[in-house]
């Protein structure tokens, strides 16, 4: 794995894409993660808007508009479930910030690489929203690691044809 | 300072969006008379408004894709997939006439029991008004089985209204916008809803597990709970009337909390298609009556049945009720297959009084011996028209 310095690695490439895919992207994915599990039924073993948040905070390697929009995407993810609003937040914020700051830090063109940070972040926001829900609120919660593993396996699915095409929509010079 | 925020912005900006969603989930959370911490049923003013924009946001092209859809099936199944509808509709024609002469009888039983809960001042409460809403929407996570309905407050959908299909229980409104509703399933983990087994008349609370199965909780072991036993809804939660289907017993496993030894939990296949949910209803509103669409198809039932079958309801009637007042022959200490008017292994359906321990001359089959200063047996039957003892019954 290439390492570079974080001022280098900025200043070798800004991707930049039309506005609308700013606007467009999350919302896609949000509207689509609430449709989607009617058809997938116990099998929706995705997040989208985890996955969008990870390929933004990689390509603009910028920790705090990662931390904002994972903040962003949590929070709404959360207001449409019957849990409280937070907890996909706080898991989101992070993996948004960690997404950006690992963005500055290593080598994001490889492909391999984005699908392995797109499985280990996966699974770190499982983590994290189980540490919140269960030891930060102490509310009662059943879980199933399979489940989430499955979930992670989804996302990097995902991730393997989602960030080829939203590669192709940047604004080249 | 200024350098300090500058050179650790980013950590300040993750910091500071932590902190303040954790003081945003601490006021969502209280603490329960356990000592138990719990989610707020009731949304605050500040988190349902980021629900009603979340919402507002997410239901529009939910609802555009989902009329699409049902486009699309409405016009090829009105318009080009009409092979055998007239059978069918035959078919529907006749079930229809046969579902309602049943359900003429199911009412006048229920009239009956109505007029007997008056006597006891028990009310049964009737589904009497019920809302059709499609469901468009889902929450996208695993962990929270929710999904949303495209009616609202304006439609009359109110907080914890039972949303029902025409199989089983489907689960609650948890809460209600202008034009959507956000229903919680019964299959999701927050839920609870009191339910009873029919056969074993076992009660429980029902709510979802992590891989979305509704289970039964926390109840004693018993071995006379099988698999394939139905589920019903118990009435006492005051959100699901009395015995609407919830499901049947799909296997039994302990629970598994470490302190709870002999408690087990009833995993339910719920009567509902809960991963298929198209159009549901919602209960709006029970009385102690029944519905005039009700009242109307029981008029429509009895004319069908006309002035022969109803003769003959009232000659069925006054049967039983002429067999309760009398006397039973029924011997309650025996089992139902030798009682002795249902033993058809016997010739006779006579049965014969015990022998008595001092027989004397009233006893029935008893041969007293004649004394001196009394006539004899001959004598007495000599002379008819002056009885002295009861007629004997014949011995065989």
């Amino acid at each position: 794995m290439t390492t570079l310095s974080g001022e280098f690695r900025r200043d070798l490439e800004v991707r930049r894409y039309p506005i609308l895919v700013y606007a467009l992207a999350p919302l896609v994915a949000l509207v689509l993660q609430a449709w989607l599990p009617r058809f997938f039924k116990s099998y929706a073993w995705f997040d989208l808007p985890l996955v969008i948040t990870v390929y933004f905070s990689l390509v603009h390697r910028v920790p705090i508009q990662g931390s904002l929009m994972g903040a962003g995407m949590g929070l709404f993810e959360d207001a449409l479930t019957s849990h409280p609003i937070g907890v996909n937040g706080i898991a989101k914020t992070v993996v948004g910030f960690l997404a950006s700051s690992m963005g500055i830090r290593i080598d994001v063109e490889n492909h391999t690489i984005r699908l392995g940070l797109t499985f280990f972040l996966s699974l770190l926001s499982s983590v994290i929203y189980l540490f919140v829900y269960r030891g930060v609120l102490g509310l009662s919660q059943e879980w199933s690691w399979l489940t989430e593993l499955f979930k992670a396996i989804g996302n990097t699915f995902i991730a393997l044809v989602l960030f080829p095409a939203l590669d192709r929509l940047q604004i080249r010079e | 300072m200024d350098s300090f925020f500058i050179r650790y912005r980013n950590l300040v900006v993750l910091l500071t969006l932590l902190v303040v969603q954790i003081v945003g989930l601490a006021v969502q959370v209280r603490r329960t008379g356990a000592g138990r911490n719990s989610l707020d049923p009731q949304d605050g003013a500040s988190v349902r408004l980021i629900r009603l924009w979340a919402d507002a946001v997410v239901t529009p092209p939910e609802r555009l894709i989902h009329q699409s859809k049902m486009g699309i099936v409405g016009m090829w199944q009105g318009y080009i997939d009409l092979r055998h509808t007239q059978a069918e509709n035959q078919e529907l024609q006749k079930t229809i006439d046969r579902m309602r002469l049943e359900q003429a009888a199911l009412l006048e039983d229920a009239k009956q029991g109505q007029r007997l809960q008056a006597l006891v001042n028990f009310r049964e409460k009737y589904i009497y008004k019920t809302v059709a809403a499609q469901a468009i929407g889902a929450s996208g996570s695993d962990q929270s089985k929710v999904f949303y309905l495209d009616k609202g407050s304006a439609d009359g959908l109110d907080r914890d209204m039972a949303v029902i299909t025409p199989d089983g229980i489907v689960g609650k409104i948890r809460d209600v916008f202008p034009h959507t509703a956000q229903v919680l399933a019964i299959n999701d983990q927050t839920s609870g809803a009191g339910v009873i087994l029919e056969t074993t008349r076992i009660r429980g609370i029902l709510r979802g597990n992590a891989l979305g199965q509704p289970q039964i909780v926390g109840i004693l072991a018993d071995q006379r709970i099988q698999p394939g036993e139905k589920v019903l809804t118990a009435g006492g939660d005051l959100i699901f009337p009395r015995g609407l289907p919830v499901g049947v017993v799909e296997k039994i496993v302990r629970d598994p909390e470490p302190d709870r030894d002999g408690f087990i939990d009833v995993i339910v296949k719920p009567a509902a298609h809960l991963d298929q949910l198209d159009e549901v209803l919602v209960i709006t509103s029970t009385e102690s009556r029944f519905p005039p669409e009700q009242e109307k198809d029981l008029a429509t039932s009895e004319a069908l049945k006309g002035p022969e079958a109803a003769a003959i309801a009232e000659q069925k009637k006054a049967s039983a009720i002429m067999a309760e007042r009398l006397p039973g022959l029924i011997d309650p200490n025996l089992p139902p297959d030798q009682q002795p008017l249902l033993d058809s292994s016997s010739p006779t359906t006579l049965t014969h009084p015990p022998m008595a321990l001092h027989p004397d001359r009233f006893t029935p089959g008893g041969i007293p011996q004649p004394k001196a200063d009394q006539p004899s047996a001959d004598n007495t039957e000599a002379k008819p028209a002056t009885p002295a003892t009861p007629p004997r019954n014949p011995q065989p």
